[in-house]
């Protein structure tokens, strides 16, 4: 590949213009470098600012099928078996979730499961669930409160450089997070 | 103190009650479950005190595009205008936006780096309201959403980051790298495409499951203050190397402000940036939240509802004009 002055070359999206700007992506906890021109970054930067991201989905979905046309294809091919594939209770198609990004209802994520799990995978690196739950007893808030409340005296602690007090409370915090058998705060 | 650079913090959290398809735009009757059961949900669990509900629908256009302007709501909740609500709690700026994406967007903004308050704030409100509902949650993937790339927390921590010196040393390209390494992202506020007008930069988290709220926040608020450095080490160069070029940009800014007649909004985010440079670094003795106050203040709506009438072109660049000589007190 030749080189231009920021020693990118042409942009990986369009093959066109020469790339200026290097994006870093996300994928499966794996960072992947690319280089874009400055058309194909504004509108990488247009979609995610619009909150749009039906090309990252579709993007994700051809890193996983390998292109989603020919996807499409081998999926038409054998019947049409994973494109028909429609959640029951909103009647959203797995096809129609891939063009919008978007699901239909919370039923969609056991209809899609076994799409949806690489494709989860590929976004966050991760697919356990290890932040807060829905809270379901008053116990449980208190014990949040307090949580909260000395997370931010230890914050406030380490901003004073008060780091004697910031060890107490990082050891109640602690004592309070294994109480709680393992149930993760913020 | 990172009020230098940071100019606020958001946390927002995604919620969707389990028994309605996350798209209500185009049924009202789930629209206003939605409303209804939020609203209700507050006043059962005790903390609706301070907050207002808006219904986009009864409100004027601009009164609407002000309240996006000042980031109180989302654009994305403009587009859904017939069917979206807002509760708003205006005091401390907590939000929870209805008929979104998704069924609830929880936010909570704070000036300066105070992520872990505001996300204080959205907590107590998600606590709160998840003892009355019952919302999307799956033990694996954590909260349900409309969008599979905020599953898990549904949690985006965000900060606004002035940066004026690291783009002017072209430096933000290894910023975006530095960012993406600790798998964050980096993107202009204000403007199109690539831009970045008046160098004002929002940080986030790109993944929201498989970490805990705790960890996402941990990580945003490292790497603000990383960025911070680095661009305060910037400016305290140029205060030892080359004070005269700097305290002209500044005052060419001031000069500017406060004299002009008409100001384009492209041109004001230039002299924003410079004014706002000279008073973080003690050039300019101006209070700092006015100077952030003023960024909301001379956009198009808002300056609408200040002159109670629709503005455009030049009527619009003379209305900015005066209302940013008023803010920074020329104009008695």
């Amino acid at each position: 590949m030749a080189e231009n002055e920021n020693g990118f070359g042409l942009c990986e999206e369009c093959g066109v213009n020469e790339a200026c700007y290097t994006i870093s992506v996300m994928m499966g906890g794996q960072i992947t470098q690319r280089h874009l021109c400055a058309d194909c970054m504004a509108k990488m930067n247009m979609n995610l600012a619009a909150g749009n991201v039906k090309h990252l989905l579709s993007a994700i979905m051809s890193a996983i099928t390998g292109g989603v046309e020919e996807a499409a294809a081998a999926i038409a091919e054998e019947g049409g078996e994973a494109a028909s594939i429609v959640c029951e209770r909103c009647g959203t198609s797995l096809s129609k979730f891939t063009k919008s990004g978007k699901l239909g209802c919370p039923s969609c994520y056991q209809a899609f499961r076994e799409q949806l799990t690489p494709m989860l995978q590929q976004i966050h690196g991760r697919v356990q669930h290890a932040g807060r739950k829905p809270l379901d007893d008053e116990g449980a808030q208190r014990r949040r409160a307090v949580y909260d409340r000395l997370s931010r005296q230890l914050e406030q602690a380490v901003a004073m450089e008060d780091f004697e007090t910031a060890a107490v409370l990082r050891d109640q915090l602690k004592q309070l997070s294994n109480a709680e058998g393992g149930e993760n705060h913020a | 103190m990172r009020n230098d650079v940071v100019l606020s913090s958001r946390v927002r959290l995604a919620r969707n009650y389990e028994d309605i398809p996350f798209d209500v735009s185009d049924r009202p009757e789930f629209a206003a479950v939605c409303v209804s059961r939020t609203v209700n949900a507050l006043k059962a669990a005790g903390v609706d005190k301070g907050f207002e509900l808006f219904r986009l629908k009864e409100m004027s256009d601009a009164s609407c595009k002000a309240m996006a302007e000042s980031r109180l709501i989302s654009r994305d909740l403009l587009n859904h205008a017939q069917s979206a609500a807002a509760l708003i709690r205006a005091h401390d700026a907590v939000t929870v936006m209805m008929g979104e994406d998704d069924h609830l967007r929880i936010q909570a903004i704070r000036p300066e780096m105070d992520l872990l308050s505001a996300a204080s704030a959205c907590f107590r409100v998600d606590d709160a309201l998840s003892r009355q509902v019952n919302f999307a949650f799956d033990e694996q993937l954590g909260y349900l959403t409309a969008c599979p790339t905020n599953t898990g927390t549904g949690m985006r921590a965000s900060l606004l980051m002035h940066l004026p010196m690291l783009t002017k040393a072209k430096k933000m390209g290894d910023v975006g790298q530095l960012v993406a390494k600790v798998g964050l992202n980096i993107r202009g506020v204000y403007g199109e495409g690539n831009e970045a007008l008046g160098n004002i930069y929002q940080i986030s988290n790109q993944v929201t499951l498989g970490r805990t709220e705790q960890e996402l926040i941990s990580t945003v608020t490292a790497l603000g203050n990383q960025l911070c450095d680095m661009e305060n080490a910037l400016r305290e160069k140029a205060k030892n190397e080359g004070r005269i070029p700097l305290e002209d940009m500044v005052f060419r800014a001031w000069g500017a402000l406060t004299n002009a007649r008409l100001m384009p909004l492209n041109e004001f985010y230039q002299h924003w940036s410079n004014l706002r440079l000279g008073t973080a670094m003690g050039l300019l003795k101006l209070p700092l939240p006015i100077v952030d106050a003023m960024l909301d203040h001379v956009q198009e709506a808002h300056l609408c509802v200040w002159a109670e009438e629709a503005l455009t072109g030049a009527v619009l660049e003379e209305a900015r004009a005066t209302r940013i000589r008023e803010m920074l007190g020329m104009t008695k």
